[in-house]
């Protein structure tokens, strides 16, 4: 008997934790005139500080005018849309959150990370008068729009910062999981500092060949450490949330004089608040600038599938001097930047892009 | 090569086994009472995420590992509960453990942090203090590769307590009993169930203090999932090391060091001549293990041990003849990342030898009407 009385308590109580829940999520009270927009995040999450953070900027942008936060301005009107996410807790749960928005008719459907693509390829030919689109994924169907970074042109760019910062001459490449995309940002990275520096070392590690490699902290900073051993002072991560591990690493390797001795790059959302100090800068990958973008489109009724390619010329990529890092990185430094940036846009410099080949 | 083979490895060896260590010994208390833990992980991650969460709105490392060894208690309290009182299937029950582990974190840290699954960074001040300095000189960046945190040394002190408990005390006496052979125990005068939820609260209390040093002793804050499979590592350790407390400890130190040589191997040119004689060895020891394992070869150990010998001196040939005149080669990547995957396979099927589980392991204890 007691315990049927517990069974009842918990019942009752778990009503009080739902049904909250439930009027967060009711459709039905949703306004059918307006453009729903429908993302599905990659296994990072939407707080990644990274790259899901950067689509969830995006995306709330367009919805609210403001940052995440709900509060600053993101400098862009919002568009009057529905905006809903899906965190897929594995990568067999993606499928049926897109299924899920395209059976209620989403107008948008955004897949993040090239995990996605293959999947959105199978949801996309099934619902072919609703608009998708893959960032960092490629698909041909006449109603997916495929956005995609150079991430070789930015990786190129913080390449020449890491290498005229270095003093030991060796830096450190940290990637998440080992797969073309990663494999871009890193033949852009050293082919950024040896530009400046031919004899300078690259020391490239990935956490894993799995999708848990984006959630590894540990492992990312242990394998910053290693890095850090064989010589490496400036590391560049582009490995999610196992990236934040290598701040970890650096900000434990403490400063001198007031400077720290080693220096993390970011990745793709601006990191450089992350450990100030410790961060050289972060190359980011505006995926909220080609989020709103093309929800945007979808709302002017403008939608083109296809690619929609982000390079340097349109500040799709690049990195961040901003109050956190003006005094580490030195002006040589940025010039060196500025220049290399401006002949890659004129084409006098060709980054190799890993992916193509 | 020198660079692998130095004291940053075995510092790395320690740091990585060390959540390895303290699941496994969590994990030891509850199977030597004879409830499976197969939640091991969904612990680690309840700890790793009370302490994040706790550490940050207290300011205090130690708040947090508390917290986090109360909540992992609690959350083996459920496990208990299910598997001993209403006499549940343990592995589903612990399996149904790790999968609200995923959610759970994601859920709470939406109402603390307004975030989806992580918690924010903890300043390095307020982590779990380190053992710094233990060896001082050589190069400036040997500081931070010798570094250890407190938790290893509270590992270490951990174990060789466990071991003290479970073969000198009369509480250790009762709880290997309960796992033998609860009739007997029971018949003894030994509360049988009481001493199994005793053994498994104390296993979810030590995965906590694993989980607790994931997020505030090696990373600064919590994110999703950040166990990443170490509770089943730890679970493997544990069967590998014959639940004994010493043994489980040395094959965590054993699984760390596959995972350190990953990493300090990569991007690392190894000589020829190392790699042609690692080879060999590994092929002899693949062959001389499959030879006696087969029974066409009546177990005789020279055939076993010549058969072999032969077999990897071809080998030796052969890879001597695609890396004739290289000095140094890099090792893929995808085969250096197969390592501990490798040794986890190697170990658990063939070099465990006798490992006999606690007899009355996985069955819920009735008592005779």
């Amino acid at each position: 008997m007691k315990y049927k009385a517990l069974l009842a308590l918990f019942l009752l109580s778990s009503l009080v934790f739902i049904g909250p829940a439930c009027n967060r999520a009711s459709y039905g009270a949703d306004d059918k005139s307006k453009i729903h927009v429908g993302i599905v995040f990659d296994i990072g999450g939407k707080d990644d500080r990274s790259f899901n953070a950067a689509a969830w900027a995006g995306v709330k942008c367009a919805e609210m005018g403001t940052l995440p936060d709900g509060r600053t301005s993101c400098g862009k009107p919002a568009l009057d849309i529905v905006l809903r996410d899906v965190e897929p807790g594995n990568p067999t749960s993606i499928e049926p959150a897109m299924r899920a928005f395209a059976e209620r008719g989403y107008d948008l459907i955004i897949g993040v990370g090239f995990a996605q693509a293959p999947i959105m390829e199978l949801v996309a030919k099934d619902y072919p008068n609703l608009h998708f689109a893959i960032i960092d994924g490629v698909s041909q169907l006449p109603n997916v729009a495929s956005l995609i970074f150079k991430e070789h042109e930015g990786s190129y760019l913080v390449g020449i910062l890491a290498a005229k910062t270095t003093k030991t001459n060796v830096l450190g490449f940290v990637g998440g999981m080992d797969i073309p995309l990663i494999h871009r940002f890193e033949k852009g990275y050293e082919e950024g500092a040896k530009s400046i520096n031919p004899n300078i070392q690259i020391v490239q590690n990935y956490v894993g060949v799995t999708d848990a490699a984006w959630n590894n902290p540990g492992k990312g900073k242990e394998l910053s450490l290693a890095q850090i051993g064989k010589g490496a002072d400036v590391i560049f991560t582009a490995a999610g949330n196992s990236g934040l591990g290598a701040f970890d690493a650096v900000e434990q390797s403490g400063t001198i004089n007031g400077r720290a001795t080693h220096f993390v790059i970011g990745v793709d959302s601006n990191q450089n608040m992350v450990k100030p100090g410790f961060v050289l800068t972060s190359m980011v990958k505006r995926v909220d600038n080609a989020v709103y973008d093309i929800v945007k489109l979808v709302v002017e009724r403008k939608f083109q599938a296809g690619f929609h390619v982000f390079g340097l010329e349109s500040d799709g990529v690049g990195y961040v001097i901003d109050q956190y890092n003006k005094d580490i990185v030195s002006p040589e430094a940025i010039q060196a930047a500025e220049e290399a940036k401006k002949k890659i846009i004129a084409g006098q410099i060709k980054v190799t892009d890993a992916m193509a080949n | 090569m020198r660079q692998i083979l130095t004291l940053a490895l075995v510092f790395s060896t320690i740091r990585l086994a060390t959540p390895l260590v303290l699941a496994a010994l969590g994990g030891l208390y509850s199977e030597r009472s004879g409830v499976i833990n197969i939640a091991l992980e969904g612990l680690l991650l309840a700890g790793a995420f009370t302490a994040a969460s706790v550490t940050y709105y207290a300011h205090s490392p130690w708040v947090g590992l508390g917290a986090a060894m109360i909540a992992g208690a609690l959350v083996a309290y459920i496990l208990a509960l299910a598997c001993i009182r209403f006499r549940a299937d343990q592995v589903v029950t612990g399996t149904g453990i790790n999968i609200l582990f995923i959610g759970l974190p994601a859920v709470l840290s939406g109402a603390l942090f307004l975030s989806s699954g992580s918690t924010p960074q903890i300043p390095k001040e307020n982590l779990l203090p380190t053992l710094s300095g233990l060896l001082p000189g050589f190069m400036p960046h040997w500081r931070i590769l010798t570094e250890v945190s407190v938790m290893s040394l509270l590992a270490l002190i951990l174990v060789l307590f466990t071991r003290y408990v479970l073969y000198r005390t009369p509480f250790g006496l009762r709880l290997r009993a309960v796992g033998e052979n609860p009739e007997a125990a029971d018949a003894a005068g030994v509360g049988v169930n009481r001493i199994r939820y005793v053994g498994v609260v104390l296993s979810g209390a030590l995965a906590g203090i694993g989980g607790a040093y994931l997020s505030i002793g090696q990373s600064s804050l919590f994110t999703r999932n950040m166990a990443a499979g170490r509770g089943f590592i730890a679970l493997a350790a544990l069967i590998f090391g014959k639940w004994r407390p010493v043994q489980t400890m040395l094959a965590c130190l054993l699984f760390g060091f596959a995972d350190a040589l990953t990493i300090q191997l990569q991007g690392v040119p190894v000589s020829t001549v190392f790699l042609r004689i690692a080879i060999a060895v590994l092929i002899f020891l693949v062959i001389w293990f499959i030879a006696h394992q087969l029974s066409f070869l009546n177990r005789s150990r020279i055939i076993e041990l010549v058969s072999a010998a032969v077999v990897s001196v071809i080998m030796w040939r052969v890879v001597y003849a695609v890396t004739r005149g290289t000095q140094n080669v890099e090792i893929p990547v995808q085969f250096i990342q197969m390592i501990p995957y490798v040794v986890t396979i190697v170990v658990l099927a063939g070099f465990i030898g006798q490992s006999r589980a606690p007899r009355a392991l996985g069955t819920p204890y009735q008592k005779e009407r």
